[in-house]
This record gives C-alpha cells, structure tokens and sequence, in this order.
C-alpha cells in the first residue's frame, strides 16, 4: 500500500494557472484525480450586480484573461437581447474581428505554454513573439494588450483607425508562413510525439456526457462547433472550415487548435475585406441615456433610473477558444443587471479529469492538462 | 424543434408536471415544471427528446423564492432549450441531475455553494470555489457586499 | 635567479604587428607578449597579503566591500518564483519572452520557493490562497522580497468590494515595491523591478 494524495499546486510551474490538483498515486501510476479549484474566485457574478450594464464589460475582460475580447462578445450578445437592443452591421464584423483575432492569440498563448512542458524551449519564444504582433493590432484600436473594454451594449466604442486593415493583412500572412514552421518543430519532432501520441484519450460519447466542449471535443471526431450549428452574429455570412480531428489524444488537441488558427486567419481576411468597403456607425444611435452612450455626462445625472424600461431574460452562447461558453442575463427594469450567471467552458472540462487522467503515469500530467488548456480566471469567475 | 413540438412530446409523457413551455429567442423553449419528480422529466429529456448535453445549472434568489435553470443542447437539432423550475425559498430542494448528466456534478455544487439550493443524493455535494467551511451563500441578496468608500453617487437597483 | 635567455624582438600586441607590418598575423604565428614573473616565495607573500587585507576590512569594513559586493549580488540575479495567479501573470509570462527580455537583467524564475529571493504577486489574493501565499513567503529564505504587481495585489484592485478578495497582498506579507496597471505592461513590470534593485543598491544592514 504505497498510494498516496499529492498536491500539485497552487503554485506549480506546470498547472498554468492557480489550482490544485490533487492525484492519488501508486509510484508512478495515477489512481484518482480531484481538481481544487476556488483559488481564484473573485464573485464576479456578485459584482456584476451592483455594475452598469456596461461596466461590467470591465470584468469580463478579467473573467478569461487571455481570450478577452470573446468573453465580452459573450456577455454583449445576451446584454443586448434582455435589453432589446441592436448593434449596427458594421459593430458586428467587428466584434467577429476581434473575436477570431483573440482565437488567434489565445491559441498561440497555449501553444507557447504547452510547448514548455513538453520540453521544447524555443517554440515558447514564436509563439510569443507572434502573438505580440497580434496584441500590437488589439493596441492600436483599443489602447490595451490585454483588458480591452473595447464593447458596448448597442456595438463597439470606437472605429477603426487609419491603415489597420493593411497591417492586420501582414500579420495574417505572417502568420499563413509561421504556421508552417510550428508544424514542423513540433509534429517533427520524436520528444513531442513521443509524449503526446495516445495521451489522455476521452472518447466522445464521455465528452457529451461530462459536458466537454471545444477542441478536445472535436480531436474525438465528433464535428460540433457553435459558429456552424447555431450561428451568432455574422457568422452566417463567413465561409470556414471546422476543424476535426480522430483519435482524441493530446496530438490531435494540438492539430484541432493549429487548424482552428488557419481557419480564423481566414475568417479574418474575409472580415477585413468587408470592412474595407462597409463604412458605417459603430453604436447603435437610439441607445437609452441611462446605459451610457461613450459621452454620458459624469455625477449624479448620468446614474438616472429610466423607469418603465421592458424587463428581459437573455442567452447567449459563443464558441470561445476554450470551447462553448454561455452567458444567462436577467434584466428587470433597473440600470444594473438583476443576476448573470456565465458558463465556462473549462470548468466543465476540468470537472471531467477522471475520465482522461486515470492510468497515466505522474509524468503525462504536464502534457494532458496543457492539451486541455485551462484558464482559471473563467473557471473561478 | 418549436416550442410547440417540445410541449407536445413534454406534455404526452409528464402530464402535470408540466406548467408550461414559452418561447424564448433562438432557443427550443423554456419548460417549466415542477420540482417534485424531476428525475423523470430529466430523463424524458435526454432519451426521448435527445437533449444529451446539459450546459449550465443555475441559481437566481428572488427573495420570495429561488429559481434553479438547466441549459441543456441538443446535437440533432442544433438546439437549447431551459428548464427551469420555482423553489420555495424555505425548503430549497431538488433530486440532482447527476445520475442523467455527469456534467450537473459541479455545477450542482457551485449553485448550492453560491444560491442555497440544495441537491438530493449528489454524489459529492461540498464546496468547490469557496474555501471548506465558509458558511455563507453569497449570491443570495440578503447578502450584502462592503461599497467601496470612495464611491458617493446614490445608487439605486431594484 | 637563473638565466632567462634573450628574446627576440616581437610586438607585443596583435595589434602593433599589423601597424609594423601591415598584415594579420595567423594564428601560431601571433606575437605573444612574454611577461617576466619574479617567484615570490609563498612563506613571504601570504602573510603580507593578510595584513594589507586586514587592514582594508577592519578600516573600511563591512560598509564599503562586503555590504556593497552583497548587494551588486543580490539585485543582479533577483530568481522570482514561479507563480502566476492572474491575468498580471499573462504579462508576467510575456515580460520573459523574446521582445521585453526580463532575463536579460538576471531574473530567471525559478520553481520552488526555497530557491528564490523575490515573490512577484501578479493577480488578485483570494482569502482561499492567503494562507499558501503566506507558507511559500515563509519557504523562502533571507534576504527576500516582495513585488505587488497589479492593481489587484496592491488593493484590490476591481474586485475589492468582493467577499473573497483580499484587498491587497500588503494585509498578509511586507511588500518593497507596488506596480500599477490592470495589467502593468511588460516594460512596467521590468521597471518596477528596476526600482527595487535601486532599493537593493541602498541596502545598509
């Protein structure tokens, strides 16, 4: 009887974020597996009841930190049902730039951590450095590189600077190239697949049952993906491919996000082509003046409690990064929202570690959870 | 499916446990039942309507009573759909959902943590953002938080 | 003394060979300076050498070579602990890859805490982790110290008014330098670690 609880975290190099996860080992084997999560947990679901409609874009941009702008899409889209509201066309191809933009980048931040566990060094180095360019393109029409508080109930704050469309075009075909090269050192390379073929299989039937969404849904073959089965926003009007892979171990993980990164750099392009020839207003014009149009007046008079205002529920569910995230917002009449609840797509797949933990040994722990690609600002909230 | 199809089949099997299917934008519904026997209209769910995957579960306080929701998704009809059932606010109980989606296990203990609303026979119902042994349920609205001190505008929310 | 043959006339740099003949010397036909060294018996060099060194420590002491050649030390390899808690981490991470260089300035993070002098708090402090945070505060060994990196290690930051959120990681662990921002660039960071090498340099005790 030589078995044993182990605490690997909070503070661990490998479990990129502030959790615990406590294994059950026999030596080297993985027994049983208990997440402990929490250590992040800041009730954003409370503060947002106390927050305008608007502010509380700013915790949202916090929630998941390294794909912001989708979790603010996420919680607008609901926003903007409960309140029967609509964003300008011109709002909506921009919300869907940024979107697919931050699917970029968020991938490109998991690609340089999960690198580094496996052992490779230098591709941490690329993929940083590209995601710098993305960042450096987020900076130049939001201020930020990180915490944008770039949407609004009713569009977006503001537009598009000069040049950006052709600047975002070098970056995509910088990007087309560099591509290329990540395949190379890394599915060329026998230390990656050897540590990563055939780990942390989770068949797809487990998936649905444990409520796994995304990436590691789609590396099991089943083709789901909320952009094609439930279009929001202009998505119906984008030509892309989902990306799908077999055989649901962490290779195939790393294949769905390479090809899901091909696949945003083409939505993108698509994108900047039509804004290249669709000017328009970016906030919708007939927006309540209690909720804050960019000029509202400070003090006492921009807080005014508009009465009658209809009540709402709204939902929305976006295919984040991460995998499928929701947002439930209940408005009843006031200026804050009565309760937000947000569903996050790496609690669920977090929840399900049993499934794709047990029978590996203590040394598989670094690649499976950095195929699963967890954030726990969005786990925690 | 429309929520006309989803009372049909809902209503042919459960009877009156159902009180009502509305619609609600984008979605197949929003069912409304009651809590007594919920395992059974769970399971009709996922069998015989084909909502297999169950999103969320969550709790909202309306001070007279508490409110527990389930998004659930269905992969042949690309399609949600809420359940979504009152609780009196004195006796907050439901059966769990965790024999008919693994997936209600933290979510059950993240709505009871947060919202008070207790799930029968869950396998594991303890604290999961909160530390062990915090004895309160935040998210209920008799639970006030601090305002920041800087701030003097009046505010007021319904 | 034994006789030290006569040498030939060679340039004592490589540099002068090329101003006196105009051409590189190769390599094995370098001019090499040839430097004469006097033995010195060790019985009368250590003895002398202590006493002069003596001198300079008890004169000057502590204050103008040890102190001194501690702290260039100390603040020229601050090892961080590697530990992100938030989105501040994010840039925490990117402050150490190619474009800002954080290693550069000999900081390179290191896994365990017994092995660190510097705990760089990059998030918001939940009460949950408080009581870890202080464990690994107290694992690390003397002299160590402490960045606040964010406006949610320095108080609270958006989430101060919540009922899990410490409002600040100065109510658990003495902190040198804050760092502003929601996050702190990556330059910023890197200045603030600049400020507290400034702070190392004036170290007295």
């Amino acid at each position: 009887m030589s078995e044993m609880w182990l605490n690997m975290g909070p503070q661990h190099p490998m479990t990129h974020g502030l959790w615990n996860l406590r294994v059950k080992i026999d030596g080297e084997m993985i027994l049983d597996v208990d997440p402990e999560v929490g250590y992040l947990h800041r009730g954003i679901e409370k503060i947002s009841e106390d927050r305008h409609y608007n502010e509380v874009i700013t915790l949202m941009d916090r929630c998941c930190y390294v794909a912001g702008f989708a979790w603010e899409h996420m919680y607008i889209l609901a926003s903007e049902q409960a309140l029967h509201l609509s964003p300008p066309e011109r709002a909506e191809y921009l919300r869907v730039m940024c979107e697919e933009l931050q699917r970029i980048a968020s991938h490109l931040m998991w690609y340089a951590a999960f690198v580094v566990d496996i052992g490779l060094q230098s591709p941490f180095l690329y993929g940083m450095r590209d995601r710098d360019l993305i960042l450096d393109l987020f900076q130049s029409y939001t201020g930020a590189r990180m915490t944008y508080e770039y949407m609004r109930v009713g569009g977006v704050r503001n537009d598009l600077p000069a040049g950006f469309t052709d600047r975002a075009r070098q970056v995509m075909d910088w990007l087309d190239k560099k591509f290329v090269d990540y395949d190379r050192l890394c599915l060329g390379s026998t230390i990656f697949r050897g540590r990563c073929d055939g780990l942390g299989v989770m068949t797809a039937r487990d998936c649905v049952a444990t409520g796994v969404t995304g990436p590691m849904l789609r590396s099991a073959g089943m083709k789901r993906d909320l952009r094609r089965d439930r279009p929001y926003s202009v998505y119906k009007q984008l030509d892309f491919e989902v990306a799908v892979a077999d055989g649901a171990d962490v290779t195939a993980r790393y294949l769905v996000r390479m090809e899901e990164m091909r696949q945003s750099v083409r939505i993108v392009r698509q994108v900047l082509d039509w804004l290249d020839h669709h000017p328009g207003p970016v906030l919708a014009d007939r927006l309540p003046r209690w909720l804050g149009a960019p000029y509202a007046p400070q003090g006492r008079e921009g807080y005014l409690l508009k009465r009658n205002y209809p009540k709402g529920v709204g939902f929305s569910a976006i295919e984040e990064p991460h995998g499928e995230a929701q947002a439930y917002v209940v408005n009843e009449g006031g200026e804050h929202p009565y309760r937000v609840k947000f569903r996050s797509p790496v609690f669920a797949n977090l929840s399900a570690a049993r499934h794709y933990m047990i029978g590996y040994h203590v040394a598989d722990i670094p690649p499976i959870m950095g195929s699963v690609d967890i954030c726990i600002g969005e786990v925690d909230r | 499916m429309q929520p006309d199809d989803l009372a049909k089949a809902l209503t042919s099997r459960l009877g009156n446990q159902l009180i009502g299917v509305e619609t609600f934008v984008g979605m197949a519904g929003r069912v409304r039942f009651r809590s007594e026997a919920a395992l059974d209209l769970f399971r009709t769910v996922r069998d015989d309507l084909g909502f297999r995957h169950l999103s969320m579960v969550g709790g909202i306080d309306w001070v007279d009573h508490r409110e527990v929701f389930y998004v659930v998704w269905s992969d042949d009809d690309h399609q949600y759909a809420i359940l979504s059932t009152d609780l009196p606010a004195d006796q907050p109980h439901i059966e769990s959902a965790t024999p008919v989606w693994e997936s209600a296990n933290w979510h059950e203990r993240e709505t009871w943590e947060l919202v008070d609303i207790g799930f029968d026979h869950h396998p594991d119902l303890r604290h999961l953002l909160m530390p062990d042994g915090y004895a309160f349920h935040p998210l209920l609205r008799s639970f006030k938080l601090h305002e920041p001190e800087e701030l003097e505008v009046k505010r007021r929310s319904v | 003394m034994t006789d030290v043959p006569a040498l030939p006339k060679v340039a004592p740099t490589m540099a002068e060979s090329y101003r006196l003949t105009g051409e590189l010397p190769m390599v094995g036909e370098a001019a090499v300076p040839f430097i004469e060294i006097e033995t010195v018996r060790a019985k009368e060099f250590i003895p002398a050498a202590k006493e002069a060194f003596s001198a300079l420590i008890i004169e000057q002491g502590q204050s103008k070579v040890l102190r001194p050649t501690f702290n260039w030390a100390g603040r020229n390899s601050l090892f961080p602990l590697h530990w992100g808690l938030a989105c501040c981490a994010i840039e925490f991470a990117a402050a150490f890859s190619a474009r800002f260089d954080a290693e550069r300035f000999g900081i390179v993070p290191r896994s365990s805490p017994r092995q660190c002098d510097l705990m760089i708090v990059n998030g918001t402090v939940t009460w949950k982790v408080a009581h870890k945070l202080i464990t690994l505060y107290e694992q690390m060994p003397e002299p160590k110290w402490v960045i606040a990196m964010g406006n949610c290690a320095t108080g609270g930051g958006p989430f101060r008014t919540a009922y899990s959120v410490v409002p600040g990681v100065d109510k658990l662990v003495p902190v040198d330098i804050y760092i502003a921002g929601c996050p702190p660039r990556p330059e910023a960071m890197i200045d603030g670690i600049l400020k507290l090498e400034t702070l190392i340099r004036e170290r007295k005790e």
